[in-house]
Parts: C-alpha cells; sequence; structure tokens
C-alpha cells in the first residue's frame, strides 16, 4: 500500500545562538542591552526612547528601522519569472521592471510557509525579501525545490518545476556581488529625507512620482540604494532602502542625521497591528494554520493561474473557510488591563465567536486581530474576555479556555473596525 | 540605578525592611526590561502570601510579568495610585513606584535576599 502524499513540507530549524544584525553595534549607541532581545535568531531593539514616542514618530514624521534581519534572494536567469509563478500565489511574469508584489510560497498542502514581497530588478532578475524567521525554512525550501526533492503537486506527484534559475543569498559575501540588506524610513516625513539625501543625477520627480510597491535604484548620500515604496507600518508615504551591508551603518547614520527616529522592535509590531497588517506566526499560519483568505488577503493568491504550488488546497479554502481576521478597537484608557494573545471575543450575547491573536495600546485604545467564526453576526459592539495568566488568577474563579459558542461576561468591551487602515 | 540598604530578589523585586513591615517594589532593572508599564494588579489587603508566590502583576506594551512575594507576609497596604498612574514605576520604582507593603511572617526568610552589593554582581553576570 502506497502512503497518501500529503505535500507538506516540514522543516526541523536549528536553535542557532543569535546573530548580531549588521547595525548591532549602532543600537548600542542608542540603546541598552536589557531592551535588547532576540528575535528570529537576530539580536535587536525593542526600543530606543519608547514604543510610544517610536509609534508616534511614524504616524506624525519619520521612523527608521533596522531591517537587516529580513532574507533577501535573488532568484535570476531565463526562468526566474515562471519559476517564481509556480513557487508564488500571486502573478509574477507580468510584473514591470521596478515593480514590487506581495506573495505567498505555499507547500503542495497548501500551508503558508512564508509571505514574501518580490521586486523585479530586470527582466530576469527578482529579489525576493523574506522574512527572518522563515528564512532557513525557506532556502532549505528553494533547494528541495531546485533539487526535485519535493512533490510540488500532490495530484500529479512526478510533475516537475522545468525551470532552474540561478538563487543567491543576497546577505552573503560568498554568494553574491550585489548584496542587499533592508533599512525601512517610514511616516509623512520620509519622502523630505529620502530627497534630501538624494545625489544629482536622479531627478527628483522619480522619488516624488514613486508609486507604491514600485522602486527605483538610485545613490542617496553616495550609496548605492533599492528605493522602494513598501512597508509594514500603514504609512502611505514609506520607503525601505536596500543597500550593500558594509554600507548600512552609513546610511542609519544619515538618516538619522537626515531626522529620521530610530524605532525598534516594540512600535514595528504597534504599527503594523494599528494598520492591520498580518505577522507570519500570528495573523497567518501559527496555530490555527490561517491561510491568505482568512487574513484578508485572497487577493494576493491568484486562483485563475494555471498552476502553482498549493493551488488546490487554495481553491478549496477559499470556498470553505469558517474563519476571518478582523481588526477591533477596543477600551485602553489608563487602569485598563491590557488584552493580549488568546484572550476571548465575545458577541452581544456574551457568546465567544473568537480569540485575539495580536493587539497593541495606541493611545487611549487597544487596536487588535482577531481570529473569529465568519458567520457570526458582527454585532456593533464586543467585548473581550481576558483569560487567566497565572495561577493566582485560576484560583480566583478566571477561565483558561472558552470554546466557540461557549457564553461568559465580558470584563472590557469594544468594535469591529475597518479591516485596515492607512495612515 | 541600585539603591543601597534594600534588600533584592533575583526576580528583581527589591524590599524595604522596617521593623516586622516590608515595603517592596520591583528594581530599576525589572522597570527597564518590561518598559512602558500600563496596567498594574495589586494584590488585595490582608491576604497572606507565602514566599515566592504570585503577590501582583506588571504589564507593560511588551509583556506581562509576574511580581512573586520576596518573603511570606500579609498585606496591610498597597499603592492604589498605580491603578491609575502605573508609569509611577518606570518613573520612580524604589519612591512613588512602591507596590505594596507586608508584614513579615519570618524574618529569617530575609536572610536569602541579596544586599545592595550582591545585587550589583549579579546584575553583572546577567
Amino acid at each position: 500500500m502506497k502512503s497518501k502524499i500529503t505535500g507538506e513540507f516540514i522543516f526541523e530549524d536549528a536553535q542557532d545562538a543569535p546573530t548580531k544584525s549588521v547595525l548591532y553595534e549602532k543600537h548600542l549607541e542608542l540603546t541598552q542591552k536589557s531592551q535588547m532581545a532576540d528575535f528570529a535568531g537576530y539580536i535587536m531593539p525593542l526600543w530606543y526612547s519608547s514604543i510610544k514616542a517610536e509609534h508616534d514618530a511614524v504616524r506624525q514624521k519619520a521612523g527608521i528601522f533596522d531591517c537587516t534581519h529580513m532574507s533577501t534572494i535573488e532568484v535570476a536567469g531565463d526562468n526566474s519569472a515562471g519559476f517564481l509563478d509556480i513557487i508564488t500565489t500571486n502573478k509574477i511574469s507580468s510584473m514591470q521592471v521596478g515593480q514590487a508584489k506581495y506573495s505567498y510560497i505555499l507547500d503542495a498542502a497548501g500551508n503558508i510557509l512564508d509571505d514574501i514581497i518580490i521586486y523585479r530588478r530586470k527582466e530576469d532578475n527578482f529579489m525576493v525579501v523574506v522574512n527572518a524567521g522563515n528564512e532557513k525554512k525557506i532556502r532549505a525550501y528553494l533547494k528541495a525545490l531546485l533539487d526535485n526533492e519535493i512533490v510540488i503537486d500532490v495530484e500529479q506527484p512526478d510533475k516537475k518545476i522545468g525551470f532552474t534559475p540561478i538563487i543567491r543569498d543576497m546577505k552573503d559575501y560568498a554568494c553574491c556581488a550585489d548584496r542587499r540588506v533592508d533599512i525601512a524610513v517610514q511616516g509623512p516625513a520620509s519622502l523630505d529625507i529620502v530627497l534630501k539625501l538624494l545625489q544629482t543625477g536622479v531627478g527628483q520627480d522619480s522619488i516624488t512620482g514613486l508609486r507604491p510597491f514600485h522602486f527605483i535604484e538610485a545613490e542617496l548620500s553616495g550609496v548605492n540604494c533599492i528605493i522602494a515604496r513598501t512597508g509594514y507600518t500603514g504609512a502611505k508615504i514609506c520607503f525601505e532602502l536596500f543597500v550593500s551591508p558594509e554600507n548600512a551603518e552609513h546610511l542609519w547614520d544619515i538618516l538619522i542625521e537626515a531626522g529620521g527616529l530610530p524605532c525598534g522592535l516594540g512600535s514595528r509590531d504597534s504599527l503594523r497591528i494599528e494598520a492591520g497588517l498580518p505577522l507570519y506566526g500570528h495573523e497567518l499560519a501559527g496555530k490555527f494554520n490561517i491561510s491568505p483568505f482568512e487574513a484578508g488577503y485572497g487577493w494576493a493568491v491568484k486562483l485563475d493561474k494555471d498552476f502553482f504550488i498549493g493551488k488546490a488546497a487554495m481553491l478549496d479554502v477559499s470556498k470553505n473557510h469558517s474563519m476571518k481576521v478582523l481588526r477591533l478597537e477596543l477600551d485602553g484608557q489608563k487602569g485598563v488591563r491590557p488584552v493580549r494573545g488568546h484572550d476571548i471575543v465575545l458577541d452581544d450575547n456574551g457568546k465567544c465567536i473568537g480569540e485575539i491573536l495580536s493587539c497593541a495600546k495606541i493611545g487611549g485604545k487597544q487596536i487588535a486581530l482577531a481570529y473569529v467564526n465568519k458567520n457570526a453576526n458582527e454585532p456593533d459592539k464586543i467585548e473581550i474576555y481576558y483569560l487567566a495568566r497565572n495561577e493566582r488568577q485560576v484560583q480566583q474563579g478566571r477561565k483558561e479556555s472558552i470554546n466557540i459558542g461557549e457564553k461568559c461576561d465580558g470584563d472590557i468591551t469594544g468594535k469591529i473596525i475597518s479591516r485596515f487602515q492607512k495612515f | 540605578m541600585i539603591i543601597e540598604g534594600l534588600l533584592y530578589t533575583k526576580d528583581h523585586e527589591w524590599l524595604k525592611i522596617e521593623g516586622d513591615q516590608a515595603t517592596i517594589g520591583i528594581t530599576d532593572y525589572a522597570q527597564q526590561m518590561l518598559g512602558e508599564i500600563i496596567f498594574v494588579e495589586l494584590p488585595a489587603i490582608d491576604a497572606k502570601y507565602p514566599q515566592h508566590s504570585e503577590l501582583a502583576t506588571a504589564e507593560s506594551t511588551k509583556a506581562a510579568s509576574d511580581i512573586y512575594s520576596p518573603v511570606a507576609g500579609k498585606v496591610t497596604e498597597v499603592n492604589d495610585e498605580l491603578e491609575t498612574t502605573p508609569e509611577l514605576i518606570n518613573q520612580d520604582c524604589y519612591g512613588n513606584g512602591w507596590m505594596c507593603k507586608m508584614s513579615i511572617t519570618d524574618s529569617k526568610e530575609t536572610e536569602s535576599l541579596m544586599d545592595s552589593k550582591e545585587y550589583d554582581e549579579y546584575l553583572k553576570g546577567l
């Protein structure tokens, strides 16, 4: 008897000691070691001044972020577009040079391995930006694909991709002459900052006229940069700058001089939650294996493509998912206990309709992303029940879990707001 | 910042002893680790706590952190102001940011705590 092919890609990550980002020494000039933490295998600053000050800087002026931990992968060669069309969900061949697209890498079972942004630098050259936490898994997956070691179509286990592009790690000295790491500058003043640093030779119009999800390559203060109108903060005006690692410290310094406030992982999280943007492992994949359709990103999964890895599973989930991600605005004035992941969302009858995935305190409110029953009524008013967080609270009668449909009395109130928000 | 004359735990609580009364709070290191504190859950007055039991909770934008009773005792007073101004812990953790007062059950338990020099050494080793 033959065992059923599931198409699932299983990757066991070896837990290595965390690496220092290329800006580590710069962070130590600005913050203390105690405010740095291991994130996705990198020692990164949680905040420099305060999460609130950094959050506000991005909404009102401009903040800069060390994103050099993000993985950058080059996919090049004659059939690189065709390859990316098969291994990711969005349409890649039709992209223009200078355009960027949000997409997903799935396994043949339809599990999200990562959410990515693909930048088309030439007809036959792409930069793929991968989450730091998924870097090793994606590299192993790409290698297994090129080596024809894994099933790409559960229905046709012998199917091959048929394309063999050149894949290089763009952070590695040995691999790539054109190395790139990401530093983000986000917020309304980010345009002025980039213009201030722009060298002559490139028209200012090419920056002011740059549309979202487009990029150009130009020099900023003598440093060759990929200047992209992309970001992870919900800011309408935002840039990600991809430079060689040896220029990262210089660029960091001049961005601060030009008025960018250094921002850590804390505000990166509160900004993306406020904007409704998903984080891999929380609003995508993770414990509930949340699909793009549930997360509100069905548009990035092009079911009209002939084939992509995981398409059969996506066709199914696009029609048959029972849950979805919602954005909530909750009480958050002084003295209100902060809502955390797994706390319970109740409808206006006190019935459990789902749970919190992420939450951030923003001003006098809390903004949360929650995973709720798609068919539940969406009342004007919802309530949140705090699950017990320690033994003491359990002894006081607080519950440790509540099932969907179960009733209980909420602790604070809130409402459902639009799924996304731009600033 | 470490204050002389106080006693310290490995979990970064401080204890100020006056007779059989102790004032309890969290250290500067702890408040820095937590970041902006936005919520504090204080113990009930008259409640009794064994040594090392969960006494209070401080929640920041980053994490929820349990605060353990450095010694066994009965709560005699809590700092109500923290309920509306939890940031007092960030601003003045050894002063206005104190959390509660206890009457100590067994003063021998304080021998297991660190003095300011020992705590300083302990922090250097972290």
